[in-house]
């Protein structure tokens, strides 16, 4: 339970809870009648009371996780609730979770506006200052912290953050290089930046501004952007984009890779894939051997052997052809593609999976 | 140890750059040794080493797999994340899973690397270039960063700077740094839509400049297009008209497509200037007679601009959605800044005058002025430059959730950074020492559809009955968007220890002791 205002506050005890003590509200778990519950009440000053209760009535709520409570909240004693008062008052003693910030003083009195004298320079009295208003923040509800009126609309809101981001923000004292001093500016700022999103929040919730959502995402598929060939949903029309992004299908190597040297552990793997048939993988395998062996001419002409299986599957025989005399040229005595050439000639592009045992 | 220099760093997925601001207070951006003002975030990991930079590029011939780039691009990513695996499936090198789940590298079998040490190399590098011209250690630096990285990329980059030996002052949002860079700060205020156009990628945000506080209010973008995809297009079109003037089929050639993207990529760059150039590609292909044959041909300013056409149209949608999502439109933008290096060809200016209704402004060096900004920023740091703030928000909600149960939102996106929340844990049992919770990012109930980031435990709970000791969990944002947790006691106050059980990204052991593996390597 969370109060912005000391208002807020009164109004949960003297409306909220009926006869002083018994809460109804909703939670997001199974209640049983008799179980120990605690609330904890964030106060306007960061403050957070825990109060003790027993749940008195529990109903779920149908298609809901949640259900409707009764909270007897024995822990809100008199006792409990005159330090409240205390503390809005200004003059009862604080129970503070933070490390013993001195009592907070009377909010209708300080109101801690934005001074508008510079900070000092010298550390000494710095670290002093943001001491002082730190704690006298630390006592202000969310509109006093931002310095302006509890009704006051988005634009006040923003300005009276500004005014305050700009005073305290640790980089305006990033040059002391001073630990101490930088902690305190960035306490300072939490407590500004905090007080401005509650506020924000509530003017959101009251419908007198917009909710900022933020639009800070990452391009879709950020992470898949080294190759470009999925990009549009299509693969790149021409092996083109295929061989000048180097990699299409990486070669992955052995798991041993010192059983064989250099381009023969690529040249094992696409010839693998062509005693399977699959030439379009051999032939982008051997394209990425080839960046990384660019001389080899046993790698080379296995290439076109597999564009020209690939050229054959496609029902091209010309352009086959074209592509095993490619392969001779760079190596002449390329076994597999005087045997596929042969084959050609004696069925064209029929039995293609006769080619296979050529690999093996 | 005595306090060193400070530098900005552009750390970028394929380039980066070093700049410091001089004595008198001018920018200059830090050459490396082989005199290139941009470094490429390139690692070859070579039997003897690393190699870093112009160097590595040998690295993407000989040894593809051990050859890491757009390694900023995992910094900070999980295995499990869709993207990664089908990227895993694409990349030359191995990724593999670490004991945590983070994405890691794989070199050899049994050898791993981390994304943030092949980073912290690449900073370590542009730390070497810097220290050479100063002539004095540099121990910290403000690092750019897209600005819509998340708790756990911010904390990623951060890890990486300090395994180089760097200390972060402020991590920057990369458009607030091109801002910067251009020199913002000293205009009135302003609202700009900054165009980043680089080698790979296309990147809009709309930055407001308000009363010297700069804030980024939505960044869009198209992760596929850029430089490479025009020389890709240049290609494809030189190819064609190799088949019909030569009737040679070099589409199948990895070597000639090669030689003819590089000519591509040099008339690109010429033709931004001049209006015709020639392409010469002398050994093009080796011909079955054993004759090498020769490519000739000039190349017109309106050939590239026709030919990269459909890329070019690919800029309106970004900057579209970029202007609707920071709820303006485009009559309301003071000024259109360009970055990165492709901006400098004339069509793409020309479209993005187009699109966005004004002039863009020409920032004189594109490709360093957010490394300018980077400096910039630490001489504002320094005390050096007055009367300038940045203010980031957080990318991504920040829930929270005990035993398996639901999330609960606890720091809502779009919060202004630094902040901080807190949520209460009571003891459900008599003398219960512990309590665990975990921290997703996401602002879903359903803790599938947020990212894990850790699971934690508050340890050494005082001795009390059910309900009566009550753990009191601050989850702070600090001014970087990275996270920070604590816990005291609510009754005592006393403080409590957090242990760490699961956590996302390196831990600070694994970032101590790769640090000093550094420092002792290097």
């Amino acid at each position: 339970m969370r109060c912005t205002t000391w208002e807020q506050v009164e109004v949960f005890h003297t409306r909220k809870l009926r006869a002083g003590r018994l809460l109804s509200m909703k939670v997001p778990f199974d209640a049983e009648i008799g179980a120990q519950v605690t609330l904890g009440l964030e106060l306007p000053n960061n403050v957070v009371m825990a109060i003790d209760g027993v749940v008195q009535k529990a109903s779920p709520i149908e298609g809901d996780s949640k259900t409707w409570i009764e909270v007897e909240l024995a822990g809100f004693t008199e006792d409990v609730i005159a330090r409240i008062r205390g503390m809005a008052e200004g003059s009862g003693p604080a129970v503070e979770p933070e490390p013993a910030p001195p009592p907070a003083p009377s909010v209708r009195t300080s109101m801690p506006r934005v001074s508008e004298e510079d900070l000092p320079n010298d550390e000494r009295h710095l670290f002093q200052q943001l001491t002082t208003e730190l704690r006298r923040m630390r006592g202000a509800a969310v509109h006093e912290v931002l310095g302006v009126e509890s009704d006051a609309g988005p634009e006040a809101v923003r300005r009276g953050w500004m005014s305050l981001v700009r005073r305290h923000h640790p980089d305006l004292v990033a040059r002391h290089r001073a630990p101490a001093i930088s902690h305190l500016a960035e306490e300072l700022t939490i407590l500004a930046n905090r007080a401005y999103d509650r506020q924000r929040a509530s003017l959101v919730a009251d419908g007198r501004a917009t909710a900022i959502r933020s639009a800070l995402k990452p391009p879709p598929g950020w992470l898949v952007g080294f190759d470009d060939i999925a990009s549009n949903g299509q693969r790149a029309a021409t092996a083109t984009s295929d061989v000048s992004v180097k990699l299409v299908e990486p070669p992955k190597l052995p798991v041993d890779p010192n059983s064989l040297q250099g381009g023969e552990a690529f040249e094992s793997r696409a010839r693998a894939m062509l005693s399977e048939g699959d030439s379009a993988h051999a032939q982008e395998v051997l394209a990425a051997a080839l960046c990384v062996y660019p001389r080899s001419r046993t790698l080379r002409s296995l290439y076109y052997v597999a564009a020209s299986i690939t050229a054959l599957q496609g029902g091209e025989v010309m352009l086959a052809t074209s592509q095993l005399e490619t392969a001779l040229a760079h190596f002449d005595s390329c076994r597999e593609a005087s045997l596929i050439l042969d084959h050609i000639r004696r069925n064209g592009s029929q039995r293609l999976d006769d080619l296979r045992r050529h690999f093996r | 140890m005595k306090r060193g220099r400070a530098v900005g760093i552009d750390l970028g997925t394929s380039n980066s750059v070093v700049a410091i601001i001089d004595a008198d207070g001018a920018p200059r951006i830090l050459t490396t040794e082989e005199g290139s003002t941009t470094l490429p975030s390139l690692i070859w990991f070579a039997p003897d080493g690393p190699v870093i930079g112009e160097a590595a590029r040998e690295g993407l011939d000989q040894a593809p797999d051990v050859t890491v780039f757009g390694a900023k691009r995992l910094l900070g990513r999980r295995f499990d994340h869709p993207e990664v695996r089908r990227l895993s499936r694409t990349l030359p090198y191995e990724l593999v899973e670490s004991p945590n789940g983070d994405v890691w590298i794989s070199l050899a079998p049994g050898k791993t690397v981390s994304p943030e040490e092949v980073c912290a190399l690449i900073l370590y590098e542009l730390k070497r270039t810097a220290e050479r011209f100063l002539g004095e250690p540099v121990t910290s630096a403000v690092i750019t960063i897209p600005a819509w990285y998340d708790a756990a990329q911010r904390q990623a980059t951060k890890d990486a700077a300090q395994i180089a030996g760097l200390d972060v002052m402020r991590l920057l949002s990369e458009p607030t740094a091109a801002a910067l860079g251009h020199g913002a700060h000293r205009g009135a205020d302003r609202k700009y839509l900054v165009c980043d156009l680089g080698g790979g990628t296309f990147d809009v945000a709309a930055v407001d400049l308000e009363g010297g506080v700069f804030e980024v209010l939505a960044t869009t973008g198209d992760p596929f297009l850029g430089g490479d995809d025009v020389d890709r297009a240049v290609v494809e079109h030189l190819v064609r008209d190799i088949r019909q003037v030569k009737a040679l089929d070099v589409s199948t050639d990895p070597i000639a497509i090669e030689r003819l993207r590089i000519a591509a990529q040099r008339a690109k760059h010429e033709l931004s200037g001049v209006s015709t150039t020639p392409i010469h590609v002398a050994e093009l292909v080796q011909l079955p007679s054993g004759k090498t044959a020769e490519y000739k041909r000039s190349m017109r300013r309106d050939e590239l601009e026709l030919w990269s056409a459909p890329l070019v149209r690919r800029l309106e949608a970004p900057i579209r959605d970029a202007l609707a999502r920071s709820g303006r439109k485009r009559e309301d933008v003071h000024e259109v800044l360009l970055v990165g290096g492709m901006t400098r060809m004339p069509a793409v200016r020309r479209e993005i005058a187009r699109v966005s209704g004004r002039e863009p402004s020409i920032v004189p060096n594109p490709e360093e002025v957010v490394a300018v900004g980077a400096a910039l920023e630490v001489a504002r740091l320094e005390g050096a430059i007055e009367g300038v703030l940045l203010i980031d928000v957080a990318a991504r909600g920040i829930s929270l959730s005990t035993n398996e149960g639901d999330c609960e939102l606890v720091i809502a996106q779009s919060s202004v950074v630094p902040t901080r929340e807190h949520r209460l844990f009571p003891t459900r049992q008599d003398n219960q020492a512990r309590i665990e919770f975990d921290i997703w990012e996401g602002e879903s109930v359903e803790a599938a559809k947020n990212r894990h980031l850790g699971k934690y435990a508050v340890v050494d709970l005082p001795d009390g009955p059910s309900g009566d000791v009550l753990a009191l969990v601050e989850i702070t944002l600090d001014t970087d968007g990275t996270i920070r947790l604590g816990a005291s006691e609510l009754v005592s106050g006393d403080r409590l220890q957090i242990e760490q059980l699961v956590h996302t990204g390196l831990t600070r052991a694994d970032v101590a002791r790769f640090a000093r593996q550094f420092a002792e390597a290097s």
